[in-house]
C-alpha cells in the first residue's frame, strides 16, 4: 500500500480546464473520499491517475514509483500502473464467470495457475462471493456485480484502490451495505482506498479523510470528518456538507444586529471582522431552537410532520428561515403552531462574506 | 364529515406461476372523509397499489364491496363495476402518464374534449387548470421538452380540470428529486386547499406520507396494520412493523426481573425505565435514534460509553453498547461525544413490544419476491 | 451516458502513436474494400446511364423513359407498392392490437405463426398463389368454376390485385412486428389515465393508442413501401407471363431480351435510375416522418398492460386470426407440396396421380445439385466475409471515428438503397471485363460480389448496435487490469460482440440462400442458384418439379431457422 500524490495537475478538454493545478496527497492506508458536485473534476482526476487521461501538467507519484510527470515525460501505460478500480457501472465483463472476471488481472500478470485459482477464491472470500463464483454476472444483482468488480480490484496487490461512485446505481439498503462492506475490507487490507462521490452523507459514512472539491475544480478543504463538520474552512464547505440558513449581520447602533429588512439585535457571540459589513451568518436549521427569552422574534408560517422531526419554516423580519425540531426537543419543550410567534436562539453560528445576489434558503 | 370512499371487505387474489394463490389485499376495511387527505403507506407488496386500482375500477374485486361518494361502483357479489371513465376520478402515476403527441393544452383539455365541453368552457378551464400549477405560457410546448416536475404538473392540470370529488395520487413524486419532491408536495397540497377535492395517496416513503396526510393507513403483507393520524402512528406505533417502517429504530432486547428491564447481556444495570405492568419476561423496547438523550456520566440514566462516532450530514451519529447490544443515538452535530468517552442515556417514553417474531420477517420476505 | 463518448476518443489519444498504425491500416482496408465493392457498381450504372463510350448521352435515358412500357412498368410499381403499403399496414396494425392488447386466447402460438410468412421467400407463395388461382388454369379456380357453374375463372390472381394480395401476405408482418413491440414497451398508465380522464375504450384506442404507436406504424409501413418497389419475385412469378411488368421485371425483361447484348445492359442501366430515384424518394419520406414523430412511450414500472375484453367479439375474432393464418401460411405450403407430387401439372389433384418421381428428377439432375451447391457456396462466403468485413466497418466507424468515418457510413449503408435487381447491373457493368480487364461473367464469383454488396449493411449494423452495447469502461477496467490494447481488444470487445457478429451472419445466410432477384440477372449456365433454379423449372414449364425443388428449399430453410433460433437462445451474458 502507497500513498499517492498529485502534483500540480492541469486537465483540459478542448478550451475547457477542468483541473488547474491540482495538488492533493493521500495517505497511505486511508479512505480518502474526493467529494464535490458533478462536473467538479473529481472523475477527470483518477481518471488521469489511471492513466486513462493525460493531463498537461503536473505529476502524478503512487508511493515511490512515478507514474506520470509532464516535465520528465513519463507516462506509465494504464496496464502497468497497477491500480485497482471499481466503475461506478460495475464494468463487470458479462461473458465471463465471477470466476474468470477475478483471474483476468491475475491472468495478465502470467501467474501460475494454481496461484491465480487460490488468490481468486480468496478476493471472493472477501466479499462473500465464493458460492457464485460459476454464474454469469447477469445473474447476479447489483449489488452482488459490484462486489465481482470490488474482487476484481483486489485480486492483485494494487498499490492504491480507486472507487468511482461505486454505489450509486444500488438502492438506499443495499448503499448502507455496501459502505460497511468497503470500510471493513479496507480494515482488512489496510488499503489505500481512493473513493469519488457526489454524495456528501456516504462520503462521511465511509471516509478517513476527506476532499472536498468546489464546482470550479479547486480543492476547497482536505481534512478529517470532524474538521470539515466541525471546523468548515469555508462558506462552501458549510453549504455544501448539508442544510444552511444564513442572515445577513451588522454593527448597529448598539452592538450587532441581523439585517432582516429592519435590524434586529442579536446578543449572541460574534467575530470582531464580521461586523465590518458584507457578512452573514450561517445556521443549521437543527441548531436554531425555540427559547422564549430570547429577544429575536420569529413567526411559523408552516410547519410540517416528517416523523423524526418538525420542519418549520420561520420569517425573521424579510427573511424566511428553515428550522428543524427533533422529536426529542419537541417532546421536552413542546411545538410551535403555524401563526404563532415564538423566540428563537441560534447556536453553533459561522460567519462568512455574502456571495453576491446569494439569498436565504 | 361525510364518508367519501368506503372500502367494505375488499379482498384481492393472484394467482402466480411461482408462488401459487397470493392474498395481496386481504380484507381491508376502510372509510376516507370528505376532504382528507389520505395515505396508503407500506413496502412494495403490501396491496397499496392493487387497492387504489380496485378504486380506480382497473382491478375487479376477489370480494368486498367499495363506494364512492355513497354510490357503490364495485361489488364482488353483485358482479358490478363502473368501469373506471365512469367514476369521476382524478388520478395522477408515478410515470407521470402524459401523452407525448399532444401538446400541455391538448392534454389538459383532452378530458373536457371527451365530455364535450364547449370550446369557450375548454379555453377557460383549461386555462384555470394551468394557472394553478404553474404552467401557463407552456401551452403549445410538447411534454417531451418539459422537466419531469413540469410533466407532473401536466398530470396534475389534466385531474384538476374536471374538477373531481376523487383524486387518487399513485406515487406521484417517486420519479423527482428530492428538492422538487418538497416543492410538489406543497403544491398539491395547495391545490387541495383550493378545489377541496379529497386525496388518496399511496407511497412507500413514510416522510413524504406524513408530510402531506391528515390520517393514513399502514399496510404490509396485504393487511391493515394501523390507520391514524401522521403524528400518533408515528408516536404509537401498534407494532414494531409499523415502528420500524415509520422512521428510524433502534431495539432493545430485554429481560423482566423484578419490575425492572434488564438489557440482554448487561444482567446488573437495568434500564431507567418504568416498565408496564402487562410485559412479558422478554420484551423489546423501542425508541428512535434521535429521541435518545446522551449525558455526561451523571449517574441518572444509564451508564455506559461511546463506541463508534460518525459524522452525518445533518447529526451525528454514536454507536453505544447497551448490554450486548449496540444502541444508535442521534443527535444535532453540537452534542460532541469523543470515541470512548463515558456517557449516559436516557429514553423518552419508549414503546414495547413483545420479543422478535422471526416468522413473520420471513414471510414478508417471500412475498418481497413475488 | 454522456462521460463515454469523450472517454473513449480520450483513451485513444492516451494510446498516443503506437496504435494509431494498426488503426490506420483497419480505415485504409474498409475504404478500399468499400470503394471495391459498392462505390464501383454504382457509379458504373450511373456513368453508363448517361454517357457512352465517354460522352454524355442522354438519349437511351430519355428513350427509357419515353417508353409506354416502361411508363406503364413504373405506374404498375407505384400501384402494386401503395396497395401493398396500405392493405399491409392495416393487416399488421389490426393483428398486432389484437395480440397486444385483447385477451384472445393462445397468443404465443398466433405470434410465432404470423412470424412464418417473414422467413418464407415471397416467390414461393407467389407460384403458390399462382397455382390455385392463374386466370386460365388455377386448380381451386378450375374448382370453383365447376362448383358454381361460370364461363370464367372466377378469381384472376394474374393481376395487379393479385401482386398486391401476395406481397401483403408476406410484407404485413413488417408493420406487425414493429407495432406489436411498441404495443409491449408501451407505458400501460398512458392508456389508464385516459380512462380517468371519461375516454371509453374505443376513444383510447383512437385518440391515444394508435398515435402513440404511429412512429412504428410508419416505420413498418415504409418498409413494406420500399421492399415492395424494389421487389422482382412476385411480379415477375404472376405477372410477367401475361404482360403486367414492374420496373424490376421490366428491367429484368431488357436485359433478357437483348440477350445480354450491351445495349439491353444500357438500357437496364438507364431504368435502374429511375427505379433509384423513386426508391430514393421513398426512403427520404421515410426518414422524415420517423424523424419528426418519435416520442418515449417507456415503460416506468413494470406492469401488466390491462388487456381489453373482447368479450363477444372474441371468438368470431379468434375465427377470423385462424383463417387468416391458415391462408396466408398452410394453404401456400400445401399447395406446393401436393404439386410436389403430381405426374404432371395440370392433372386433378387425385391419390392415383401422385408419384415421388419430380424428387428423383430434381435429386438426379446435375443443375439442380449444382445449384443447391451455389447457394449454399455463395452465401455462406457471402456470410462469412460480410461478418467479419462489417464488424471492420462498425469497429472503424464506432470506436476509431477516423475523419470521413461518415462517409464510410453513408457508402456501407447504401446498398441497403438500391434493389438488387439494379445492384446486379451495376455489378455486371463493373466485373465483366470493362476495369482491369476482370471479367467475372458467368461465374460464381460474380454473384458472391453482388451479394457481399447487398448485404454488408445487414452486419454492420448489427456489429455496430453491438459495439455500442460495450461500454468503454468496459475496456478500461481491462486495461487498468494489466491487458494492453490488443489484449483488451481480443480478451474483451470480440468476445462480447461475437453473438452480434454470429447473428449477422444468420441474417445474411439466410436471406441469400432463397435470393432470386439479384442472382437472376447474373446467373451463368453452370452458377445457377437454388432460387433461380426454381424460377427456370417453372419458367420451362416444368411445375411440378419447381415444386419439389420448392419444398426442398423450403425444408432446409426451416432446418437453417430452427438452428438460428436454437443458437441465438443460447448465447452468453451481454
Amino acid at each position: 500500500m502507497a500513498n499517492v500524490k498529485f502534483d500540480n495537475i492541469t486537465v483540459s478538454y478542448g478550451n475547457h480546464t477542468v483541473l488547474k493545478n491540482f495538488s492533493l496527497e493521500v495517505e497511505s492506508g486511508k479512505i480518502v473520499c474526493l467529494v464535490g458536485p458533478s462536473g467538479c473534476g473529481k472523475t477527470t482526476l483518477v481518471r488521469a491517475l489511471l492513466g486513462l487521461n493525460k493531463p498537461e501538467t503536473g505529476s502524478i507519484m503512487v508511493g515511490e514509483r512515478c507514474l506520470f510527470d509532464a516535465k520528465k515525460r513519463v507516462n506509465v501505460p494504464a496496464e502497468k500502473r497497477n491500480i485497482g478500480i471499481v466503475f461506478q457501472d460495475y464494468a463487470v465483463w458479462p461473458h465471463m464467470t465471477v470466476l474468470e472476471n477475478v483471474c483476468y488481472p491475475l491472468k495478465k500478470q502470467r501467474r501460475p495457475k494454481d496461484e491465480i485459482q487460490k488468490r481468486a477464491m480468496r478476493a471472493l472470500e472477501q466479499v462473500h462471493m465464493t458460492e457464485y463464483a460459476k454464474h454469469l454476472p447477469n445473474q447476479l444483482s447489483g449489488g452482488q456485480q459490484q462486489r465481482v468488480a470490488i474482487a476484481r480490484a483486489l485480486v492483485v496487490d494494487s498499490d492504491v484502490l480507486v472507487m468511482d461512485e461505486p454505489i450509486t446505481n444500488l438502492d438506499a439498503k443495499l448503499r448502507e451495505e455496501m459502505l460497511l462492506e468497503i470500510r471493513m475490507i479496507q480494515k482488512r487490507l489496510n488499503a489505500t482506498i481512493l473513493y469519488i462521490t457526489h454524495d456528501q452523507q456516504s462520503a462521511l459514512q465511509l471516509c478517513d479523510k476527506m476532499a472536498i472539491m468546489e464546482q470550479d475544480g479547486t480543492l476547497c478543504q482536505y481534512g478529517t470528518d470532524e474538521e470539515i463538520i466541525l471546523h468548515p474552512a469555508n462558506r462552501f464547505t458549510f453549504e455544501f456538507i448539508g442544510v444552511s440558513n444564513f442572515l445577513p449581520v451588522e454593527k448597529g447602533s448598539n452592538g450587532a444586529v441581523l439585517n432582516c429588512g429592519s435590524p434586529i439585535p442579536y446578543d449572541g457571540e460574534i467575530p470582531q471582522e464580521a461586523l465590518a459589513g458584507g457578512y452573514e451568518m450561517g445556521v443549521r436549521p437543527n441548531d436554531i431552537v425555540f427559547d422564549a427569552s430570547s429577544p429575536i422574534l420569529a413567526k411559523v408560517t408552516s410547519r410540517v410532520f416528517l416523523g423524526s422531526e418538525y420542519n418549520y419554516f420561520l420569517t425573521v423580519g424579510d427573511r424566511q428561515i428553515r428550522v428543524q425540531q427533533s422529536m426529542l426537543d419537541a417532546r421536552t419543550r413542546g411545538v410551535a403552531d403555524e401563526g404563532e410567534t415564538v423566540g428563537i436562539r441560534f447556536l453553533n453560528t459561522r460567519f462568512y462574506p455574502a456571495k453576491k445576489g446569494a439569498q436565504t434558503v | 364529515m361525510a364518508d367519501q370512499i368506503v372500502l367494505r371487505h375488499v379482498t384481492k387474489k393472484f394467482t402466480t406461476k411461482t408462488l401459487g394463490d397470493i392474498i395481496a389485499v386481504d380484507d381491508f376495511n376502510l372509510s376516507v372523509h370528505e376532504g382528507e387527505c389520505f395515505s396508503f403507506l407500506g413496502p412494495s407488496g403490501c396491496g397499496k397499489s392493487t387497492t387504489l386500482r380496485m378504486i380506480a375500477g382497473f382491478e375487479d374485486l376477489t370480494e368486498g364491496e367499495i363506494e364512492l361518494c355513497g354510490k357503490l361502483v364495485s361489488s364482488s357479489k353483485k358482479n358490478l363495476y363502473v368501469p373506471p371513465e365512469d367514476r369521476g376520478l382524478g388520478m395522477v402515476f408515478q410515470a407521470f402518464a402524459v401523452w407525448p403527441h399532444m401538446n400541455v393544452f391538448e392534454n389538459v383539455a383532452f378530458p373536457l374534449r371527451i365530455q364535450k365541453v364547449n370550446k369557450t368552457d375548454i379555453n377557460r378551464r383549461v386555462a384555470e387548470a394551468l394557472h394553478h400549477t404553474s404552467l401557463t405560457g407552456l401551452e403549445t410546448t410538447f411534454p417531451s421538452d418539459l422537466s419531469g416536475g413540469q410533466q407532473q404538473r401536466i398530470a396534475l392540470a389534466r385531474a384538476i380540470v374536471t374538477n373531481p370529488k376523487v383524486m387518487l395520487l399513485d406515487e406521484p413524486l417517486s420519479n423527482l428529486d428530492p428538492k422538487l419532491r418538497e416543492t410538489m408536495r406543497f403544491e398539491i397540497k395547495a391545490l387541495q386547499r383550493k378545489f377541496n377535492f379529497t386525496i388518496i395517496f399511496v407511497t412507500h416513503d413514510q416522510s413524504e406520507a406524513m408530510a402531506i396526510s391528515d390520517r393514513m393507513m399502514v399496510c404490509d403483507m396485504g393487511r391493515i396494520m394501523q390507520i391514524d393520524t401522521p403524528e400518533n402512528l408515528y408516536n404509537k406505533p401498534c407494532n414494531r412493523f409499523v415502528h420500524n417502517f415509520l422512521g428510524e429504530s433502534t431495539f432493545i432486547n430485554v429481560e423482566i426481573r423484578e419490575g425492572k428491564a434488564f438489557p440482554k447481556g448487561h444482567p446488573e444495570q437495568a434500564l431507567d425505565l418504568m416498565v408496564p405492568a402487562d410485559a412479558a419476561h422478554e420484551m423489546v423496547v423501542a425508541t428512535r435514534p434521535n429521541e435518545i438523550a446522551l449525558k455526561g456520566p451523571d449517574g441518572t440514566g444509564f451508564t455506559t460509553h461511546v463506541e463508534k462516532r460518525i459524522f452525518l450530514t445533518d447529526r451525528t451519529e454514536y454507536l453505544v453498547p447497551v448490554g450486548d447490544q449496540l444502541l444508535k443515538v442521534q443527535t444535532p452535530h453540537r452534542v460532541t461525544f469523543s470515541e470512548g468517552e463515558a456517557c449516559s442515556v436516557h429514553f423518552v417514553e419508549p414503546m414495547w413490544y413483545p420479543a422478535d417474531d422471526a416468522e413473520a420477517e420471513k414471510e414478508r420476505h417471500r412475498r418481497q419476491l413475488v | 451516458m454522456k462521460r463515454y463518448d469523450g472517454a473513449s476518443a480520450e483513451l485513444a489519444a492516451v494510446d498516443g502513436r503506437k496504435r494509431l498504425n494498426m488503426d490506420k491500416v483497419m480505415t485504409a482496408i474498409c475504404f478500399v474494400l468499400l470503394l471495391v465493392i459498392v462505390v464501383i457498381p454504382i457509379v458504373m450504372i450511373i456513368y453508363n446511364a448517361f454517357f457512352n463510350e465517354g460522352k454524355l448521352e442522354l438519349g437511351t435515358f430519355v428513350d427509357q423513359i419515353k417508353e409506354e412500357k416502361n411508363l406503364s412498368a413504373m405506374w404498375n410499381t407505384l400501384k402494386i407498392a401503395i396497395g401493398a403499403t396500405i392493405l399491409g399496414t392495416i393487416m399488421g396494425v389490426f393483428y398486432a392490437w389484437l395480440l397486444g392488447r385483447s385477451d384472445i386466447p393462445a397468443k404465443g402460438l398466433m405470434r410465432a405463426l404470423f412470424n412464418i410468412p417473414y422467413m418464407f421467400p415471397p416467390f414461393l407463395g407467389a407460384m403458390a398463389w399462382d397455382m390455385m388461382f392463374n386466370g386460365r388454369s388455377g386448380y381451386i379456380n378450375k374448382f370453383l368454376r365447376t362448383l358454381l357453374g361460370l364461363k370464367t375463372m372466377p378469381i384472376n390472381i394474374n393481376s395487379v390485385w393479385g401482386i398486391i394480395f401476395v406481397e401483403v401476405s408476406y410484407y404485413f408482418p413488417f408493420v406487425f412486428m414493429q407495432v406489436v413491440s411498441a404495443l409491449e414497451r408501451m407505458d400501460p398508465t398512458l392508456e389508464e389515465s385516459a380512462r380517468i380522464a371519461g375516454a371509453k375504450q374505443r376513444q383510447v384506442i383512437w385518440k391515444i393508442t394508435l398515435p402513440l404507436v404511429k412512429p412504428a406504424i410508419s416505420a413498418g409501413a415504409l418498409l413494406i413501401l420500399t421492399t415492395s418497389l424494389a421487389h422482382f419475385g412476385v411480379p415477375a412469378i404472376l405477372g410477367y407471363a401475361r404482360g403486367i411488368y414492374t420496373l424490376p421485371t421490366r428491367i429484368y425483361a431488357v436485359i433478357y431480351n437483348s440477350g445480354g447484348s450491351f445495349d439491353g445492359i444500357r438500357q437496364g442501366a438507364a431504368l435502374s435510375v429511375m427505379l433509384v430515384v423513386v426508391v430514393s424518394l421513398a426512403l427520404i419520406l421515410q426518414n422524415r416522418i420517423l424523424s419528426a414523430g418519435s416520442y418515449d412511450i417507456i415503460k416506468g414500472k413494470s406492469m401488466r398492460p390491462t388487456l381489453i375484453k373482447l368479450r363477444g367479439a372474441k371468438i368470431p375474432l379468434l375465427v377470423l386470426a385462424i383463417l387468416t393464418l391458415v391462408l396466408i401460411v398452410i394453404v401456400p405450403l400445401v399447395m406446393i407440396v401436393l404439386i410436389s407430387f403430381l405426374k404432371a401439372y395440370g392433372l386433378p389433384l387425385a391419390f392415383e396421380n401422385f408419384t415421388l418421381d419430380q424428387y428423383k428428377t430434381v435429386f438426379a439432375s446435375n443443375g439442380t445439385i449444382d445449384s443447391i451447391k451455389n447457394s449454399l457456396f455463395a452465401s455462406i462466403t457471402a456470410g462469412i466475409v460480410c461478418m467479419f468485413l462489417g464488424t471492420l466497418v462498425a469497429y472503424v466507424v464506432q470506436k476509431i471515428r477516423p475523419k470521413g468515418k461518415g462517409a464510410l457510413e453513408v457508402i456501407s449503408m447504401l446498398p441497403y438503397a438500391i434493389p438488387g435487381t439494379v445492384l446486379s447491373i451495376g455489378v455486371i457493368l463493373a466485373w465483366s471485363g470493362r476495369i482491369l480487364g476482370i471479367n467475372l461473367y458467368n461465374t460464381i464469383w460474380i454473384i458472391l460480389v453482388a451479394y457481399l454488396a447487398r448485404y454488408l449493411s445487414f452486419s454492420m449494423k448489427t456489429s455496430s448496435a453491438a459495439l455500442l452495447q460495450v461500454h468503454s469502461s468496459l475496456e478500461e477496467a481491462a486495461r487498468v487490469c494489466g491487458a494492453s490494447h490488443t489484449e483488451s481488444l481480443a480478451d474483451i470487445t470480440l468476445p462480447l460482440i461475437r453473438p452480434a457478429m454470429v447473428s449477422g451472419f444468420f441474417l445474411i445466410f439466410l436471406p441469400a440462400m432463397r435470393e432470386v432477384t439479384t442472382s437472376i440477372l447474373l446467373y451463368g449456365p453452370y452458377t445457377r442458384t437454388l432460387g433461380v433454379q426454381i424460377y427456370s423449372l417453372r419458367d420451362a414449364g416444368m411445375i411440378p418439379q419447381a415444386a419439389a425443388l420448392a419444398t426442398v428449399a423450403i425444408g432446409i430453410i426451416i432446418v437453417l431457422n430452427t438452428i438460428v433460433t436454437k443458437l441465438t437462445k443460447d448465447r452468453k451474458g451481454v
